[in-house]
């Protein structure tokens, strides 16, 4: 008598990259020498499970049925890897083998690593996953309870469960529950660094306003301690918070890389690379496809401190990143992309003693050995920095004023500024997009600059200020502080003030 | 007459030749013309003479025999040496003028110390028409304000004008300045360099040698080849405060080998000039230093003609040349001051409100004219807001009358 074969069939997702893929994991048993085989491109952490189920199942009080087992994965043809299968295998195995009952025409979606006691885990991507799941129709959805603050991110409805023992609840006793999660961010707290600590230094903080009202790329070169790298951190806390939409995508990337550990917040991400980077870390790992700096960094600010002593390779692989905001990696012949929509910061020492902006001549380099010095940082590079400024060391008197002044919350007042600009971009051009990142060429109507203001900009540019590409960065920067003073059109005083940002001294 | 001369030339190679690779100091040359065992240094590469005092046979100083045979041990090396000079010399049109000659500089003639051969490379008449012409050294740091550069290129405009010859060092900054603004005007520049005049040091000054080669003189003491070492400074800056009658400073830090010049050119009893500047400006210490213990001040270019003629008369006495030198008055510029300035600066404390963007101008470059300042200086100076501050910037950067350097700006003084 031929047995029929018992299929089970349970949905579950996998992702690589920044992408998703909805898997259907199927369970076949057939009566014969007790064998355990899974099938789909999986590599060993998949294939392992065998042990983590048997023991799962005696913890929880089920039995691995005898026979042959045969577990499915699609789609076939994709390499699929994690542990985030084991609790689609587990209930298609249970369901297969008659241990729990399967009610008819359902459509089950499960994820999450088992303990050998039965327990069970969150995973790594949790929140890719669960963004995809969300937008389909599934009757169960069942996650790890540690994934909570993913799903509650992503917006995902379903139930969290600890361990394979409450299944047999869910299933036989008909209590399952669809319940949206909540969650809580780690810190939330408006402990960033005052932008008023920047004490005589008016240009580098309206320099910073305008990053952040447009999302240029900002360089700041100045001497040690003069609070560069504070400058830095500053940025952040002028940048809008993430909506719900933002937080999910960056979150996704950062749960990827950081798993477990990672913390909900909706700052905007503060990536920080130093000269010892390389450019594998940069733009990601296209074997594991784990996003690099620059995806990390996505809608929040990649911050290169020391940018002088870059290796001009690792420069030259943020070229291409910065102006298309996008970072590609290469698969197996498949193509991933990570957004990579970020301010970049960088800072350094204008020349070797790091003193050339200081009062007086304290500055003992040559001519060459400044050259020398700057010459890592190129010129196609530079072209993609929209605003640069000198800062040198705070005076005496500005350091006292620092510590006895308490005027708190200059920051939150430039950030109401920043977020009135975002609205007018957003208005403007649609979508997300803002002053620098807008990608269209053709700004001039877009942006209501008049030809009088294009007349001084060119002017400006036969004098020498700035070069044929430095053109309409000067111009996308001047429509940035004509948002700051509330115009609607770009004024000459603007493309004026715009003109004083522009890089010098490479 | 011609064969007699290619060998003297030989000879004066030889002698750069042995000075660099051998013992032999002018302390040993000098103990040989005064026992009068040779008669001048171009006696020294006969091989049978140098044999002679080698073993001996002239009453001398012990110390003058063992160079003399320690030199003699690599006699051959020397000549080869020299025959390289000759070939160099040969390829780029290299002249060697050595005091025996008539060419020699008569501003050296009356110092020791001075080189017994020299090398030279361009318009060689230049050397002669110092003499009469009168001749200044113009020299001072190499990363200059952008004041001292204006006041250089102006007084060295207006000395060559007159036919007065500048001459400086090639190095950045002043020298540089120096010798662009005076090569095309009547006095045309003479360059010293520290290493063979066919080395362009620094390199990054290849234009200004070209242009000095090609309408100017280039002399250095060292043979051809010979790379610029650190040592040879000092001694060509002694050489250009001997070229010249009287020695400019534009502007000198306190650690600075302008300051070497200058005291080479007070030791020779050459007047010393020294641009006034800011004191609070810390690259200008050294000059003004000069200033206390003594030195002329420059106010204009009238005083250092003045010098000049009295130097040249001096020579003329000397020499008996009954031919007159012009000096006719230069036209002094009337610097014109326009509106008061501490009415303005009282106005932008009291009532900033009703002054124009002109108006403001002027405060901005009244502070620029004490000393470079940044923006954020500005900002507090003026007390006004960035933005305000910038838009003046851009307008003043867009005529031309500040610039910005190591982010400080500076007036033009255009």
């Amino acid at each position: 008598m031929a047995s029929k074969p018992n299929v089970a069939r349970v949905y579950s997702c996998f992702a690589s990259g920044s992408d998703s893929t909805v898997t259907l994991i199927e369970v076949s048993i057939s009566p014969g020498i007790p064998t355990f085989s899974v099938i789909g491109l999986c590599d060993s952490s998949i294939r392992e499970s065998e042990g983590r189920l048997r023991s799962a199942f005696k913890s929880a009080g089920f039995t691995m049925p005898k026979g042959h087992i045969t577990i499915g994965i699609s789609p076939a043809y994709m390499r699929k890897t994690g542990s985030g299968f084991d609790l689609a295998m587990a209930l298609g195995i249970l369901f297969a083998s008659g241990q729990l009952y399967l009610p008819p025409d359902s459509k089950i979606y499960a994820e999450g690593e088992l303990t050998l006691g039965g327990e069970l885990k969150g995973t790594p991507g949790a929140c890719l996953r669960l963004k995809k799941a969300r937008d389909m129709d599934f009757d169960y959805k069942l996650i790890p309870q540690s994934e909570c603050g993913s799903a509650g991110i992503t917006g995902f409805r379903g139930q969290g469960i600890n361990g394979l023992f409450e299944l047999s609840g869910i299933f036989d006793g008909n209590q399952y529950k669809e319940t949206a999660f909540e969650y809580e961010p780690a810190s939330e707290s408006d402990e960033f660094i005052d932008i008023s600590l920047l004490k005589g230094q008016e240009k580098t903080k309206r320099a910073l306003l305008i990053s952040a009202a447009g999302f240029h790329n900002i360089l700041l070169m100045g001497s040690p301690g003069s609070g560069k790298t504070m400058a830095g951190r500053i940025l952040s806390g002028l940048l809008p918070k993430l909506n719900p939409d933002e937080l999910s995508d960056v979150f996704s990337l950062i749960e990827l890389v950081e798993g477990d550990a990672s913390k909900i917040s909706y700052e905007r991400p503060v990536r920080m690379i130093g000269p010892n980077i390389t450019v594998g870390k940069l733009i990601g790992n296209a074997l594991t496809l784990s996003p690099g700096e620059m995806a990390l960094a996505n809608k929040g600010i990649l911050f290169a401190d020391e940018l002088p002593l870059y290796k001009s390779e690792v420069l030259d692989f943020l070229r291409y990143p910065l102006e298309e905001r996008k970072v590609h990696l290469m698969k197996r012949g498949n193509l991933y992309s990570f957004d990579t929509n970020f301010i970049f910061l960088g800072t350094g020492n204008p020349c070797k003693c790091g003193l050339m902006y200081e009062k007086g001549n304290k500055c003992r380099c040559t001519a060459n050995e400044v050259r020398k010095y700057l010459s890592k940082i190129n010129g196609p590079f530079l072209d993609r920095i929209d605003l640069f400024s000198e800062m040198r060391s705070v005076s005496g008197k500005d350091m006292a004023s620092i510590y006895t002044d308490e005027s708190k919350g200059e920051s939150l007042e430039y950030r109401k500024i920043v977020e009135r600009c975002w609205q007018t971009a957003h208005e403007r051009y649609g979508g997300d997009n803002l002053n620098a990142t807008f990608p269209e060429e053709d700004i001039r109507d877009s942006m209501r600059i008049p030809e009088n203001v294009v007349k001084y900009a060119s002017e400006l540019s036969d004098k020498g200020f700035f070069s044929a590409r430095g053109f309409t960065r000067i111009l996308r920067v001047a429509r940035t502080i004509a948002d700051i003073n509330e115009s609607s059109d770009v004024s000459v005083e603007d493309i004026a003030e715009a003109a004083q940002f522009r890089i010098r001294g490479f | 007459m011609n064969n007699d001369s290619a060998e003297n030339r030989m000879r004066d190679f030889f002698y750069s030749a042995m000075m660099l690779n051998s013992e032999v100091t002018y302390k040993t040359l000098k103990d040989l013309t005064d026992k009068k065992v040779i008669k001048s240094y171009r006696e020294l590469i006969d091989i049978g003479i140098l044999k002679r005092i080698a073993d001996s046979e002239f009453d001398l100083n012990h110390d003058t025999e063992v160079k003399i045979s320690k030199m003699l041990d690599s006699y051959n090396d020397i000549v080869k040496i020299a025959k390289r000079y000759s070939q160099i010399a040969c390829a780029n049109s290299i002249e060697v003028i050595s005091c025996l000659d008539k060419a020699y500089p008569y501003n050296w003639k009356n110092l020791s110390g001075m080189p017994k051969v020299f090398y030279c490379r361009g318009r060689t008449s230049l050397i002669d028409s110092i003499t009469l012409g009168g001749s200044v050294a113009v020299v001072g740091s190499r990363s200059p304000s952008k004041y001292a550069q204006y006041a250089t290129d102006k007084i060295c405009r207006e000395l060559g004008d007159k036919g007065i010859t500048i001459v400086s060092g090639m190095a950045y900054g002043i020298d540089r300045q120096a010798h662009i603004s005076s090569v095309n005007t009547k006095g045309g520049t003479i360059a010293v360099l520290a290493g063979g005049v066919d080395n362009i040091y620094p390199p990054k000054n290849k234009d200004v040698y070209d242009l000095i080669l090609s309408n100017g003189l280039i002399i250095s003491e060292m043979p051809p080849g010979q790379q610029p070492l650190r040592q040879y400074f000092p001694s060509r800056n002694r050489l250009i405060a001997g070229l010249s009658d009287c020695t400019l400073i534009m502007e000198a830090g306190e650690v600075s080998g302008t300051l070497h010049t200058a005291s080479f050119a007070a030791s020779q009893g050459k007047e010393v000039f020294v641009l006034p500047n800011n004191i609070y400006y810390e690259n200008a210490l050294g000059g003004l230093k000069l200033l206390e213990d003594g030195g002329n001040v420059l106010l204009n270019s009238d005083s250092v003609i003045d010098s000049v003629a009295r130097s040249v008369m001096y020579k003329r006495m000397n020499l008996g040349c009954p031919a007159e030198l012009e000096y006719t008055d230069p036209g002094s510029d009337a610097f014109d001051h326009q509106m008061n300035i501490d009415v303005l600066r009282q106005l932008a404390k009291i009532k900033p409100e009703v002054l124009t963007d002109d108006n403001w101008k002027l405060i901005i470059k009244d502070a620029l004219t004490l000393k470079p300042l940044c923006a954020d200086d500005l900002c507090v100076i003026t007390a006004l807001p960035f933005y305000k501050v910038s838009k003046l910037l851009t307008e003043l950067e867009l005529n031309g009358t500040v610039c910005q350097d190591k982010g400080k700006y500076s007036l033009t003084f255009v």
